[in-house]
């Protein structure tokens, strides 16, 4: 049994952690690149979304290398997302590969009985003991939280720093280190290094750096090559970003949720504006969205994959809050054939039009405002 | 009272429940003209631009009505079987008209997560409601409007043609004239019959499902597969045509199942989008027929 598990930002991360904890063989994939979505891109079927085909191009390639048991998340709907698996199955079985399928399907869907017998193959492969099993599972939920953490940390230090690029510097050296470690432990030391150096980057409080949300589609916002490393960009061009989904946020959410936890603001923000879940994370987009102007935000980018079902109706709802919320949005939507010329001309005006707006403000505020102050266009951004 | 009914979406498979229900209730029903280029356009002005081409004539289908009516009958489908789900789309689409199109009068939006009787009575109450205080009415005029619906059929069967096609797709592409630009009458005048993928009882569409390793969480993709499988099994239909929406994400994924599970078995999916053609459209239609006619002559084996 050799395990490969696709590259859903940090997943890949904590996924290869637990594998070398369970001392189990796997094939760590590459980052995600032009390769792999020519692959996933030439298999898969034509309409679906980008982050399936980038799923699929990652298992095919770890399968010319000798994979043969697939991890994937599920879920029941009503996104695609849910799908998947039996898609890639299928896909796999046709081009010749024997390979198994450990789906990570929520219990309450499957049944618990499935969802154990599940656990149950996975676990049996590990050669080592039931505590030490324990203990990787913890360490990987450990490692997804603190890369989640030094991203977080980085995206926004990038907008105060006094030596420009130092945090995307450290960001890349980071992520290429943690991926050639050979034990859980090397891999939390690395990032607990990572995580002092971050911090002692010299920051310069005094600046005042546009601050941007990114929201959207999960996939898309976690996995830097599907958003044509938009959070990198922002961080070149000197703005602080902020992102509320990643993988170790998905975890609490998903077990706090029940016990009415989690993200309850976010929720509870969108309840105006969208009263219903609409599969995917698109409540969250919207919630987001709502919250933004109030957690200082000057603007919110929403990302997701040209045809997802969810994010079409939050991108319907939001010029009604950019209205209501006074902040402007606006959406990008990628596949695989996004010209990324064109993708940093909107960056660019957009981070223009923030500028352009907090000028206004502070010179709206001024004693000798002019009187005629044209109004910010919000509508069509 | 003057209530407002699209004749788009689930209006193809649920007209006669609604129409019976609201009459009953005592209301004056509108319904907004069989779709044509103006209510296409309308709902293109309205209608964020990445939804499909059934959302965005449904869009213009509200817009047609929002002046004519008193308060317009748009239940919120979520789910049609228990635990299961329809399109995502459908969750949002109140979201969607309410948010995009302007000076809407009140919306009946009383969200649908079943159709068993329980659930189903649970709606009518609430959306009976807006026209009718009495519950024993309500409840009336829920049981005259299961029943009417329950006499309906839904699809045909044609028969004395030499040729048949199986007709698969949402029910808001295959009953729309508009949308599929009349491709009964098309393959009529080609000989061949067509059949509807209703004509498939659920139980053998079951069957066909429990080879799936993950039953699908949508109903109608579900219906989808099963019955495309079951006619390819049995020889029902000699070719399946399945009509697609562009960018709808159940056709992305429900046509490679099926098409990864009939083998060669005839198979076609037509995208539809405002900007489809309709010569272009013919020219696959004749193709399709061309060797489905050529396939039948000189045997199966030969395909």
């Amino acid at each position: 049994m050799v395990v490969t598990f696709p590259n859903m930002g940090n997943v890949a991360i904590a996924a290869k952690t637990l594998c070398q904890g369970l001392a189990l063989p796997y094939v760590m994939p590459e980052t995600n690149n032009s390769k792999t979505l020519a692959v996933g891109s030439y298999y898969a079927p034509e309409e679906i979304c980008l982050p399936f085909k980038l799923i699929l191009g990652n298992f095919i390639l770890a399968a010319r290398q000798g994979a043969d048991t697939m991890w994937i998340t599920g879920s029941c709907g009503p996104c695609r997302f849910g799908e998947y698996c039996e898609l890639a199955m299928r896909t796999l079985k046709k081009l010749g590969y024997r390979t198994d399928f450990v789906v990570a399907d929520l219990s309450s869907d499957v049944g618990v009985k499935e969802f154990i017998r599940r656990i149950g193959t996975v676990a049996a492969a590990s050669p080592v003991h039931p505590v030490e099993k324990l203990r990787a599972l913890r360490l990987a939920y450990q490692v997804v939280e603190l890369c989640d953490r030094l991203d977080a940390k980085a995206y926004e230090r990038a907008g105060y720093e006094v030596h420009k690029g130092e945090c995307r510097r450290l960001l890349h050296e980071y992520k290429t280190k943690v991926r050639k470690t050979e034990s859980p432990e090397e891999t939390m030391e690395v990032l607990q290094d990572y995580g002092r150096r971050l911090d002692a980057v010299p920051a310069d409080k005094s600046k005042n750096p546009l601050n941007v949300s990114i929201i959207g589609e999960i996939f898309t916002i976690i996995d830097p090559f599907s958003n044509l490393y938009i959070e990198e960009k922002l961080m070149g061009y000197g703005v602080s970003s902020k992102r509320m989904l990643s993988p170790s946020w998905w975890v609490k959410n998903m077990i706090g949720k029940p016990f009415r936890l989690g993200s309850r603001d976010v929720y509870k923000a969108s309840d105006p504006y969208l009263k219903y879940s609409v599969g995917g994370h698109g409540k969250e987009c919207v919630g987001e969205a709502a919250l933004a102007k109030a957690q200082g935000m000057d603007g919110a980018i929403q990302v997701f994959p040209l045809g997802c079902m969810p994010e079409v109706v939050a991108k319907s709802i939001l010029p009604v809050i950019q209205e209501d919320k006074g902040i402007p949005i606006m959406t990008l939507i990628v596949d695989e054939v996004t010209g990324e010329a064109g993708y940093i001309t909107r960056i660019e005006a957009f981070l223009d039009l923030l500028k352009g707006r907090r000028n206004q403000n502070q010179k709206a505020s001024h004693p000798r405002a002019a009187l005629n102050m044209r109004q910010f266009p919000s509508k069509g951004v | 009272m003057k209530i407002g009914l699209p004749r788009g979406l689930m209006y193809a498979k649920y007209h006669t429940f609604a129409k019976t229900f609201l009459e009953e209730l005592g209301a004056e029903v509108v319904v907004s003209p069989p779709t044509n280029k103006k209510i296409l356009d309308r709902g293109v002005r309205c209608c964020v631009d990445e939804a499909c081409l059934p959302m965005k004539i449904f869009h213009g289908h509200v817009d047609w009505l929002k002046d004519r009516c008193d308060a317009l009958l748009t239940p919120r489908l979520i789910g049609v079987r228990d635990k299961e789900y329809i399109c995502p789309m459908f969750c949002g689409l109140i979201e969607l008209i309410s948010n995009n199109i302007p000076d809407l009068p009140p919306l009946i939006d009383a969200p649908v997560t079943s159709l068993e009787y329980g659930k189903l009575i649970k709606w009518a109450k609430q959306a009976g409601g807006f026209i009718q205080k009495d519950d024993t009415k309500i409840a009336l005029a829920f049981d005259r409007a299961r029943k009417a619906q329950q006499m309906e059929q839904i699809g045909y069967n044609e028969a004395g043609y030499p040729l048949k096609i199986a007709l698969v797709g949402h029910v808001y592409n295959i009953y729309d004239q508009f949308i599929n630009m009349n491709v009964k009458k098309k393959l009529n005048e080609l000989g061949i019959g067509v059949m509807t993928y209703q004509q498939v009882d659920r139980g053998d569409i079951d069957a066909q499902i429990q080879t799936l390793f993950k039953k699908p969480f949508w109903t109608f993709a579900g219906e989808y597969y099963g019955a495309s499988v079951y006619i390819s099994k049995k020889g029902l239909a000699d070719g399946i045509l399945y009509l697609s929406s562009f960018s709808c994400g159940i056709d992305s994924v429900m046509t490679e199942l099926i098409q990864s599970e009939i083998g060669d078995f005839p198979f076609m999916v037509l995208k539809l989008d405002e900007h489809t053609g309709e010569a272009g459209f013919d020219t696959r239609i004749e193709a399709f027929s061309d060797m489905l006619k050529r396939r039948c002559e000189f045997g199966r084996h030969l395909s």
